[in-house]
């Protein structure tokens, strides 16, 4: 495997990672801005309307079809919030031609062209998008808003940062707000587009069969060229100062559930980017593996849940706590959570604890490179922080950690809120 | 052992089925970092009823049995847990139970051996007492309940409910808190020794391996058990008909989730890969992404996305699913069963099979990129008589008389039904 970074212009960047390890060939296409309340919205539409339709490839059955005919190269977008950031992201993988029936097709020069031509040629008309198009995916989004409550205990997550964050930074909403939709049309829309593909962060990721062709056909692609330089409007995902809360929060809302959702959000006050390592091994004693003192006691030793188990949001530096539990056992399971971190203060953990929870995270970095989109994930992740490790260096910063680390995490870790979904 | 390589998507399975009955399949993969061991058994949650080996009479235990006894493997005599043991040596261990078969696997990247030793272990080693059945009781419970909650699983579970009058395909793989609560270490000893005989089971290993070597790892670690007689498994008789079109069930949703199923004939042996790649193919033409259906309702913001496509089959039973979400699921319905009218009239267009026939080919294909989506692909088909390989191969057979000839043979309006989950 090999990777390397390549700038093509100013605030556009090619990372090619070369590997045969694949039956195919994935690329991806990074759109990164900061997040901000008043263009939320628009941004998530636009990634819904850019899909439907092209400048070459003008409705949504006739991208489907030149992809079937592609022998089935998928082409998948969708919005994620990293860190304080808007990111539209686009992939498409397709078969690598050495599994084709017949050799001749070229799949990758396709991939990318068909990719570029969605994300960089809309479907203009009279200095706007497609009207109908604007119109419809509108009640799309609206629809992929309302469904939010449909997944309880993700819905019981997104509350619980909302309740930390207020509607601002990371407590926004990823797809947007419903009120917003009404003020979008198709020409403010397309202005928002134009704005945001001259400010954003460009990332290009190809991972696969790589030669010096696929660098010429990036390169030399009409779609690429016509891109400007730009000052790319984005934050690192380092870490930034914090004001620890004073109080607990704490909130409850109803919905028809047969179980309770609890999720309680951890502030971790740290004070360098490096000491989120520490925090890993942290986490995956507290609540990150079938050992953890969360499985231990909420599951094993009082059988209060099925789920109960808790992950480091390391872009955010938070830890989110997770049970389903009976709703009359609330507040057991809260004091049992806390008991937890108390014991985490108070060193209640052992060498093997950490040994343990070391091979499980080693174990996760060395197949880092085996899954194409994650080794995607992480390079992009390490692109976003400024920070460049290799896998190597990786593993040999986590075996360094020692317990006097991990028990100044423990002791830095502090309940921000309280959140429960019951019925 | 036997080899057999697949020149298409260029992998070699290695077969070897051992005096004790127990069959081993090794599918080596030079250069990945990743291992991942799976070993099944041949009994899920809907082998309730059967003659263990060498007895006269039937046997009828609670339903959710199969689960149960899945959660209880991993409790060890010497008072530990095999899951934290497992996990303590970094590896990402795990286990599932579905309609048809049982399965307990991991995944690493070091340790492989001695966590070899832990599986082998734990599944020849059962330990069941009257104290640790009756925890699991209340962890389940939460498990019950967890699913409760979730919308796609109830449309699911109501579909079958509406297809089937006896076959225990149509319950939960779970059981209910009322099934369970008269499981006890009896019950659980008497399945385990039927169901978990060598002769009965199955294991894949996917990685860096050299077969000759793994193969013998894994006898070291066998005790010796001899291959049993035949188990006979009692389904009880269902008719061909469905018991009613339509189901629906309150709960808070965005907007409705449906299931359309068709109920089909058990598969024949002969047929079984041939019928599900076609089925596949028919039902990409009929409802995916390129299909007029989709364009309409789309169109008329009745669906605002994909729905999910599936043929599921297996001993005694198969059916077709269409899973998504629709502001009007009946008008979706409705739409559907005219869609399928009009093809039976016109005939499937040879450009439209050739192009989905491609499609799945690459979906094939893609199946072969991570080590663990392999292994897992080739133990379910196994236990339902198939070679995975069999895929590759059978799809140049299909041709669009046989589409014809299933579409006027399955998709019969009087099998069809609708089950709706709305708020």
């Amino acid at each position: 495997m090999e990777y390397k970074k390549i700038n093509i212009k100013k605030g556009i960047n090619l990372h090619y990672i070369n590997t045969d390890k694949f039956k195919t060939n994935l690329i991806a296409v990074f759109l990164t801005t900061t997040i901000k309340r008043e263009d939320v919205t628009k941004n998530a539409l636009i990634s819904a309307v850019l899909r439907r339709g092209s400048k070459n490839m003008k409705t949504q059955e006739e991208i489907s079809k030149a992809l079937e005919n592609m022998y089935g190269a998928s082409f998948d977008c969708g919005i994620d919030r990293t860190g304080k950031n808007q990111v539209l992201k686009f992939y498409i993988e397709s078969i690598n031609d050495n599994f084709l029936p017949n050799n001749k097709e070229n799949l990758l020069k396709q991939s990318l062209e068909r990719i570029f031509e969605i994300v960089f040629n809309p479907l203009i008309e009279e200095n706007g998008f497609n009207k109908a198009y604007v119109n419809q995916e509108k009640d799309n989004i609206k629809n992929i808003i309302k469904s939010r409550i449909d997944n309880k205990a993700r819905y019981a997550m997104d509350r619980c940062i909302e309740t930390m964050y207020g509607k601002d930074g990371y407590g926004i909403f990823k797809y947007g707000y419903i009120e917003d939709l009404e003020k979008i049309d198709n020409i403010n829309l397309y202005e928002q587009y134009q704005k945001l593909l001259n400010e954003c962060k460009i990332d290009i990721f190809v991972s696969g069969k790589i030669n010096e062709e696929t660098l010429k056909i990036i390169k030399e692609n009409e779609n690429i060229k016509k891109l400007n330089e730009r000052e790319s409007k984005y934050t690192p995902t380092n870490l930034e100062k914090r004001e620890i809360p004073k109080q607990e929060k704490n909130q409850t809302d109803s919905m028809q559930v047969s179980q309770g959702k609890l999720t309680i959000g951890l502030d971790i006050d740290i004070k360098n980017e490096d000491e989120k390592f520490d925090v890993l091994i942290y986490n995956t004693i507290l609540g990150g593996s079938a050992n953890s003192k969360m499985f231990q006691n909420v599951r094993e030793k009082e059988h209060l849940a099925y789920v109960a188990s808790s992950s480091y949001l390391r872009h955010m530096n938070n830890i989110f706590i997770n049970c389903g539990i009976e709703i009359e056992n609330f507040e057991k399971t809260v004091d049992i959570v806390r008991k937890q971190i108390e014991d985490m203060k108070n060193e209640e953990f052992s060498e093997e604890d950490i040994q343990n929870a070391k091979k499980v995270i080693i174990s996760g970095i060395k197949s880092i490179d085996d899954e194409q989109d994650s080794g995607i994930t992480y390079k992009f992740g390490q692109e976003l922080s400024n920070m460049e490790i290799s896998l190597e260096d990786y593993i040999n910063r986590i075996n360094k950690i020692t317990k006097e680390d991990i028990i100044k995490i423990a002791k830095s870790v502090y309940i921000n809120t309280i959140y429960f979904l019951k019925d | 052992m036997q080899v057999q390589e697949n020149l298409k998507v260029k992998e070699k399975i290695y077969i070897e089925k051992l005096e004790n009955g127990l069959t081993i399949m090794i599918i080596p993969k030079k250069g990945i970092q990743k291992k991942f061991v799976v070993w099944g058994t041949n009994y899920g949650s809907n082998d309730s009823e059967f003659i263990a080996p060498g007895e006269k009479s039937k046997t009828e235990v609670p339903k959710g049995v199969a689960h149960f006894l899945e959660h209880k493997m991993f409790e060890q005599e010497n008072g530990t847990n095999s899951l934290d043991t497992l996990t303590a040596l970094g590896v990402n261990a795990n286990a599932y139970t579905t309609n048809d078969h049982t399965a307990y696997l991991y995944e690493c990247t070091d340790n492989f051996y001695e966590a070899l030793d832990e599986l082998m272990d734990y599944v020849q080693h059962p330990y069941f007492t009257d104290e640790n059945v009756e925890k699991e009781k209340g962890i389940i419970g939460q498990e019950i309940k967890m699913y409760d909650d979730y919308p796609e699983w109830k449309v699911y579970l109501n579909t079958l409910e509406a297809m089937y009058y006896n076959h225990p395909i149509k319950l939960d793989i779970t059981g209910t808190v009322e099934t369970i609560s008269h499981i006890n270490k009896d019950i659980l000893y008497k399945c385990y020794n039927t169901f978990y005989n060598p002769s009965n089971m199955a294991m894949v290993v996917c990685g860096d391996f050299e077969p000759d070597e793994i193969l013998l790892e894994i006898r070291k670690r066998l005790i010796e058990k001899e291959s049993q007689g035949e188990i006979k498994r009692i389904y009880p008789e269902e008719p061909e008909k469905i018991v009613k079109e339509k189901v629906e069930q309150n709960m808070e949703v965005s907007q409705p989730i449906y299931t359309i199923g068709i109920k089909d004939v058990k598969p024949k042996e002969e047929t079984k890969v041939k019928k599900h790649i076609a089925i596949e193919i028919l039902l990409n033409i009929i409802f995916g992404k390129s299909s007029k259906l989709y364009k309409e309702l789309y169109d008329n913001g009745i669906i605002y996305g994909g729905a999910s496509l599936d043929y599921e089959f297996s001993r005694g039973y198969a059916h077709i699913l269409i899973t998504g979400q629709s502001k009007e699921p009946e008008k979706v319905y409705e739409k559907f069963k005219e869609e399928i009218k009009l093809l039976k009239k016109n005939g499937i267009s040879e450009e439209d099979f050739e192009r989905n026939k491609k499609m799945i080919y690459g979906e094939y294909i893609k199946e072969y990129n991570d080590v663990s989506d392999i292994a897992r692909m080739f133990i379910s088909d196994y236990f339902k008589g198939i070679n995975s390989f069999d895929y590759l191969e059978e799809i140049q057979s299909i041709n669009t008389g046989y589409l014809n000839d299933l579409l006027i043979d399955v998709f019969k309006e009087e099998k069809m039904v609708i089950s709706i989950v709305k708020n």
